[in-house]
């Protein structure tokens, strides 16, 4: 995948072009997952690589999100005397809106980055090339196990962020601000509902993210050009992207979804 | 240029290149370049860097397509091969990278099976013991389980050689081979090219700067400069030619043919001596 970028000094152009290339990426991409298929060790691998290793950071980053989130809500409802609503704002906020956007954004800084950086040294390595001349093809070998893992964990990992916000929430509430175990549950499943808040909100979403960040990562690490100060901007770009990405589909998922 | 390639899988060249052009970057690589390649033979490619000694190794790979003229190799024109046809032709083909590019995720074994694994359904036992022969040949069976972070230059290049003939190709590409090796890793890589050519006949293009290096192993020798080939022929003779560009690139010598300013405007004008380009 030699793609070699235009020298336009115009950044809107730039931009199209960038963007440009990478919807022709994916089609490349998804050419080439039936070839992929008999790499599936390698997509299990690379599972491993973006989803399982990611568990931590946000695990992490959900218990806190939900802890805060609880505090400035009960502080703020106080006011109105509704601190029963809390457990089930927290819950819509995070299912709706904090669950797929948090967890893609550090996705896109922990595993995307890693992602753009590793396939932009094969290719700065020659590794890349020695596949072709292997007759293996770097895109169904390399670039689809890595975006089809990416596809596959985000959902998964949203899922977990979820329940450790819901349950830093629940810790805070409950057990700190003295919020009622029973109103904290009920008001929370009696208001959340399956189709809007878990499938459009946490399923879908996640499942876009994924696909947008993962599709990024692997973009920027492919065309890169090969060299130690290539990878350093194909890594920046990937997270400044992903970022706005997340964002923008955000929006108009939600726009959409509503 | 040649207007019939009479390329049959029984013909004594096993590459044929007629009226290859390439232009990159508005720079002109190759200009009308013919070149022949023998089979079971070793042949080496010289030429001043930048010269397009690797971009010809692309094409004759498919890696690169010229913009005009014909690369036929063992019977089968590179430019109109499908994406199954090219991939079944690389196969046959083992590239030796100047880096070694042994891929860093797998050991040394791991790297010698990879072509295996991805192209037969070969049992365990039977890639077991096919990479253990081919690192044997290179003489590194005891580095099989070490990473290719452990390994010096010149084992990780042999370790790439092992992978390069792990399917018995017909043809080797060795980019610059001998680059940054030791005299002991030199030779052992030497010796490695003479043997596979001598032992299985495969026929070997080198690139390569070592005119000492390539005297003892190569059977013909082409000079490329300025897009075209300038000079060809034994390789301990071709020096002898008397052309002033073998004369310059075999001597040594620091300008000549190949000028030793790099294209640029006038110099006091640069300088900024007012009228001084009058």
């Amino acid at each position: 995948m030699n793609q070699r970028m235009p020298q336009d000094n115009n950044v809107v152009i730039q931009s199209l072009t960038q963007i440009g290339n990478c919807g022709l990426f994916l089609l490349t991409l998804l050419a080439a997952i039936p070839r992929s298929l008999r790499y599936i060790r390698e997509t299990i691998r690379q599972l491993w690589f973006v989803g399982a290793m990611s568990l931590t950071i946000i695990m992490v980053c959900g218990l806190f999100v939900g802890m805060v989130l609880m505090l400035q809500l009960y502080h703020v409802l106080s006011i109105f005397g509704g601190t029963s609503a809390s457990g089930m704002v927290v819950a819509l906020s995070v299912y709706r809106e904090l669950g797929p956007v948090v967890t893609a954004l550090l996705f896109a800084g922990r595993a995307g980055t890693s992602v753009t950086a590793e396939i932009g040294l094969m290719r700065a390595t020659d590794q890349i090339d020695a596949m072709e001349l292997m007759a293996v093809d770097p895109v169904a070998y390399v670039a689809t196990p890595r975006f089809l893992a990416g596809l596959i964990a985000m959902p998964l990992l949203t899922c977990v962020f979820c329940a450790m916000a819901i349950l830093g929430g629940h810790l805070i509430g409950v057990t700190w601000l003295g919020i009622d175990n029973g109103t904290f549950w009920s008001n929370m499943t009696a208001e959340v509902d399956l189709h809007t808040d878990i499938v459009n909100g946490v399923l879908f979403k996640s499942l876009a993210f994924g696909a947008v960040v993962s599709l990024i990562a692997v973009f920027q690490g492919f065309a890169t050009p090969p060299t130690s100060e290539g990878v350093a901007r194909a890594t920046t770009r990937t997270v400044v992207a992903s970022s706005i990405a997340i964002l923008a589909l955000d929006f108009v998922l939600t726009a959409f979804l509503m | 240029m040649t207007d019939s390639v009479h390329a049959t899988p029984d013909d004594s060249m096993l590459v044929r290149i007629r009226g290859l052009t390439t232009v990159l970057g508005g720079k002109t690589i190759f200009s009308d370049l013919d070149m022949d390649i023998p089979r079971g033979k070793i042949t080496a490619i010289m030429g001043p860097s930048g010269t397009g000694k690797t971009t010809l190794l692309k094409h004759i790979t498919g890696q690169m397509r010229a913009d005009a003229g014909r690369i036929v190799v063992d019977g089968q024109n590179v430019a109109e091969l499908s994406r199954e046809k090219l991939y079944e032709m690389r196969e046959g083909i083992g590239y030796l990278f100047q880096n070694s590019a042994l891929l860093t995720d797998f050991d040394v074994f791991e790297n010698v099976a990879f072509p295996l694994r991805q192209h037969t359904q070969l049992p365990e036992v039977l890639i077991r013991n096919l990479v253990l022969l081919k690192l044997q040949a290179v003489g590194l069976r005891g580095a099989a389980a070490l990473m290719p972070s452990e390994l010096s230059g010149g084992m990780a290049r042999r370790v790439a050689l092992a992978r390069a003939i792990v399917f018995d190709p017909m043809l080797i590409l060795y980019d610059e081979p001998f680059v940054g090796l030791d005299p002991v890793a030199l030779n052992q890589v030497l010796k490695l090219i003479r043997t596979l050519n001598q032992t299985l006949g495969i026929t070997s293009v080198l690139v390569a700067h070592e005119l000492a290096a390539i005297r003892q192993i190569a059977h013909h020798v082409f000079l490329i400069a300025n897009g075209k080939v300038v000079a060809q022929g034994d390789p301990k003779t071709i020096a002898d030619d008397g052309s002033p560009w073998t004369r310059q690139f075999f001597g040594g010598e620091a300008d000549g043919p190949v000028p030793f300013q790099y294209p640029a405007g006038n110099y006091a004008q640069a300088l900024g001596f007012a009228g001084a380009a009058k």
